[in-house]
């Protein structure tokens, strides 16, 4: 590792979205040479961060600086001349092309003004893959490669020739970011690439490595940066922590208390799923009852949203069986799960929850058109009776006529939810109910959860927000891939206990072992 | 709200057109040409019909002008066979039905891109117009028939009263019915319109179905007026009744439109047509000025809307 200036320094970030502030004055110093991990629950930052430094997003303040002198990264475009390379958890490879033609795609060789020349290609291709020490053959096609090799594709792209050389020639850094690498990798593969990044750190190559996984910090990172609710809480050394430290700095200890959470008392069981599986899902058992607000906790890609998705309707349910009211039912879509009372607030509200050119009254009147017609002609009158009251009950800043399109996230969100409340949902299913909301709008949204379940509705809560679910729910289960991995009461919850189970550390060690063999095993 | 303004503009150059022509030549703005203009206009307008319901709804519907020629030829050989009028007229409505039921059948329930479901449609109905007539054009009909587009009623043209009533009809059904509501629904936002209960299946087959009615009632003005049932009628009509619902204003991504505006774009098609044909331009330049009005038509909207957006 060379002295001098770091490699690249970004100081006091900040970066504000409608309604949250997303990074609020962060630090994070790069060495050449050095694998940084940067931990930290969903929406702690972590990806905002690494947004403003490949240029996806500007920051609002803070300063960057390229080996020891200030940059401004304004595009996508700034942030390749510096040499900052950003490799994504989806790839951008595109399938039908070759290794060599992906690698050097837009920028192949060529001759005679215009045309490839393709033994050059192969060339310079074979050289920048025996010189990253990755076995892969040139000529290969993509779509025919193993997500591990496509990966190192992606890697050899962001590192080849004009690249890197040229910005490092040009006094700029060499930095490589990494969005969860290994999220769908098997563990021979997850060696493969761990090899790669090592080579990779020892060329001078600073790395970057976001990460859910414990057990990766401690097999490939040299530093680590904790981050929460858009700070970071610390940056160490590796050898510096141990797991129990990490999980304690990942959660959130000064408990947000403003949950306005009304307990009330469990009635009869409204909703039952038996083993139910298929896709990334296996073996979910759990059941909802009356005037209870259930939470489910998990990292992306547990899959909560599947879950989800069976219960409403929305998926088929391959595996297992679903019980409402007592009754085993079979849902081929989301109308017989409606016509059974559940309903569902889907996790993205642009692309499913909301038509964007309808007004607000007709967004809520949607799921109703049938009752709000006669012979198939709907009655104007009964539905302005329907959904005016619904958006002036729900609080929402816009007139019923409005195209909702036009509304903020927060009466967005409104809308979505005031779509089952004018029928006779019982089971309301909440993805994310306040993802992109202000405060204002999560309060109401939570007071809301509370009419309900007093009214003696049951609520499964799904969110990434640990402090929300701690606060509203009144038992929390945890899911971890695809399973259920634990199911813990409101009383007994803390973050810590929530946050080590998503992880799939067992929960009893989430305070315990100072050494845990971790998730790593588990496949 | 926006839609209701640029429907305007629309009818602002639909008017500007017409002083154009009036200035240029004496023959435009007279009654018999004005109503001749709208007795030509009215096939593409009832076409259109069913092309601003699929485009509504996220689709495209290539078939419809094979699907008049279906109807067509069902139509005139139905009639020739000495079936009446109450058997042969409902025979061809449900032929052309059914031709858009099967678009919306494979494109919802078999999950097939609309554009190459109704491409293969529009092959294999012309085909099967072709086949069934042996390729030779069916003519001759009783005038109780040919009233349908010869007749008047006063000075008005029976097309252009039937195209008022279907266009009514249409608007009532978009604008007042649960169906016309998921139409716009399902282009807006498909998945949300699924989640919340809409069976998208049933009613994508039914707007498709909607298109294939719309296309046997043109055929049955056409044959009428045509005195001839021909199974290489209709060639073409999918692009002007495209080009009349996007000048209309109605968006190709879906859920966005009205069926006024649809009408004024079919019409300025048929002025445009007419004029030049007034004006003596040879038909070859003509298409060049059309295909220009349709590109500089969306072009305007497209730049109207984004400073809409913004």
């Amino acid at each position: 590792m060379a002295d001098g200036p770091p490699i690249l320094e970004m100081r006091g970030i900040r970066k504000a979205f409608p309604g949250v502030v997303a990074l609020d004055g962060v630090d994070l110093t790069l060495e050449a040479g050095a694998v940084h991990m940067l931990l930290g629950e969903n929406g702690a930052g972590k990806s905002t961060l690494m947004k403003i430094l490949s240029g996806a997003y500007t920051k609002d303040a803070g300063e960057i600086r390229v080996n020891g002198r200030a940059a401004e990264i304004r595009s996508p475009r700034d942030a390749l001349a510096l040499g900052i390379r950003v490799i994504y958890q989806e790839l951008n490879l595109v399938p039908q092309l070759s290794v060599a033609e992906n690698i050097f795609l837009g920028e192949a060789p060529v001759r005679w003004g215009g045309v490839v020349d393709w033994p050059l290609l192969y060339e310079r291709t074979s050289r920048l893959l025996t010189d990253l020490g990755m076995p892969l053959d040139p000529r290969a096609i993509v779509s025919r490669l193993g997500l591990a090799q496509r990966q190192m594709v992606e890697i050899a792209k962001a590192l080849s020739g004009s690249a890197v050389d040229e910005a490092a020639a040009g006094g700029a850094a060499a930095v490589l970011v990494m969005d969860e690498p290994t999220s769908s990798l098997t563990s021979r593969e997850v060696t493969q690439l761990f090899a790669l990044i090592q080579r990779l750190a020892a060329r001078g190559v600073a790395i970057v490595y976001i990460t859910h996984r414990l057990d990766e910090v401690f097999r490939i990172g040299h530093r680590i940066t904790v981050m929460r609710d858009g700070r970071v809480v610390a940056t160490r050394p590796i050898q510096d922590v141990t797991i129990p430290e990490l999980v304690r700095m990942m959660a959130n200890r000064d408990l947000a208390d403003h949950f306005p959470k009304v307990a009330v008392e469990r009635g009869a069981e409204l909703l039952r799923v038996e083993n139910v599986g298929g896709g990334p899902l296996s073996g979910i058992t759990f059941s909802l009852h009356a005037g209870e607000v259930l939470g489910i906790a998990g990292l992306l890609g547990a899959g909560r949203t599947e879950l989800a998705r069976v219960v409403a309707g929305a998926d088929r349910c391959q595996e297992g069986r679903l019980v409402v009211q007592g009754r085993e039912v079979r849902f081929r879509d989301p109308e017989d799960a409606i016509a059974h009372g559940i309903g569902l607030l889907p996790e993205d509200r642009k692309a499913q929850g909301l038509v964007p050119g309808l007004t607000v009254a007709r967004n809520i009147a949607l799921p109703h058109g049938r009752r709000l017609a006669r012979f198939g002609v709907l009655s104007r009158q009964c539905e302005t009776a329907m959904a005016n009251p619904i958006a002036a009950d729900l609080r929402v800043k816009a007139t019923p006529t409005q195209p909702v399109r036009l509304l903020s996230g927060g009466n967005q969100q409104k809308v979505v939810l005031g779509k089952w409340l004018a029928g006779d949902v019982r089971i309301f299913i909440f993805d994310e109910p306040t993802r992109g909301v202000d405060v204002g709008a999560k309060v109401e949204i939570y007071n809301l959860m509370n009419r309900l379940t007093a009214r003696g509705a049951g609520i499964i809560m799904i969110s990434s927000e640990l402090p929300e679910l701690l606060g509203m729910s009144d038992r929390i289960l945890v899911m971890h891939r695809g399973r259920l991995h634990a199911e813990i009461a409101a009383a007994d919850a803390t973050e810590e206990r929530v946050l080590s189970a998503a992880l799939g550390l067992a929960p009893s060690t989430s305070s315990g072992q100072a050494h845990s063999t971790g998730s790593g095993q588990a496949h | 709200m926006i839609v209701p303004a640029r429907q305007f503009g629309t009818l602002i150059g639909l008017l500007a057109l017409c002083a154009i022509l009036w200035i240029l030549t004496p023959h435009f703005m007279t009654v018999s040409n004005l109503l001749n203009v709208a007795e030509q206009t009215s096939i593409n307008a009832i076409v259109a019909v069913g092309m601003t319901f699929v485009i509504l709804s996220g689709g495209i519907d290539l078939s419809v002008g094979s699907i008049v020629a279906l109807s067509g030829v069902v139509l005139g050989t139905s009639l020739q066979a000495g079936h009446s009028l109450a058997v042969a007229i409902p025979l061809s409505l449900t032929v052309g039905l059914l031709c858009g039921f099967a678009n919306g059948a494979l494109v919802s329930w078999g999950g097939l891109p609309p554009f190459i479901v109704t491409l293969g449609t529009m092959s294999i109905a012309r085909g099967a117009a072709l086949l069934f007539t042996e390729g030779r054009p069916v003519s001759g009909f009783d005038p109780s028939f040919r009233v349908l587009a010869t007749g008047r009623f006063g000075f008005i043209p029976a097309p252009v009263i039937e195209t008022t009533v279907v266009y009514a009809a249409a608007h009532f059904v978009l604008a007042r019915t649960t169906f016309g509501r998921y139409v716009y629904a399902i282009g807006g936002n498909e998945e949300a319109t699924r989640l919340s209960g809409v069976s998208v299946r049933f009613h994508k087959t039914m707007i498709y179905g909607v298109s294939g009615l719309m296309s046997a009632i043109a055929a049955v003005i056409l044959t009428a007026r045509l005195n001839s049932a021909q199974p290489i009628a209709g060639m073409m009509y999918e692009l002007d009744a495209i080009a009349a619902t996007v000048i209309g204003g109605t968006s190709l991504m879906g859920g966005d439109g009205t069926l006024a505006g649809t009408l004024v774009g079919a019409l300025i098609m048929g002025v445009l047509r007419n004029g030049l044909n007034l004006l003596g331009v040879s038909s070859f330049l003509q298409q060049i000025v059309i295909g220009a009005v349709i590109v500089v038509a969306v072009l305007i909207d497209t730049v109207l809307k984004r400073k809409n957006r913004t």
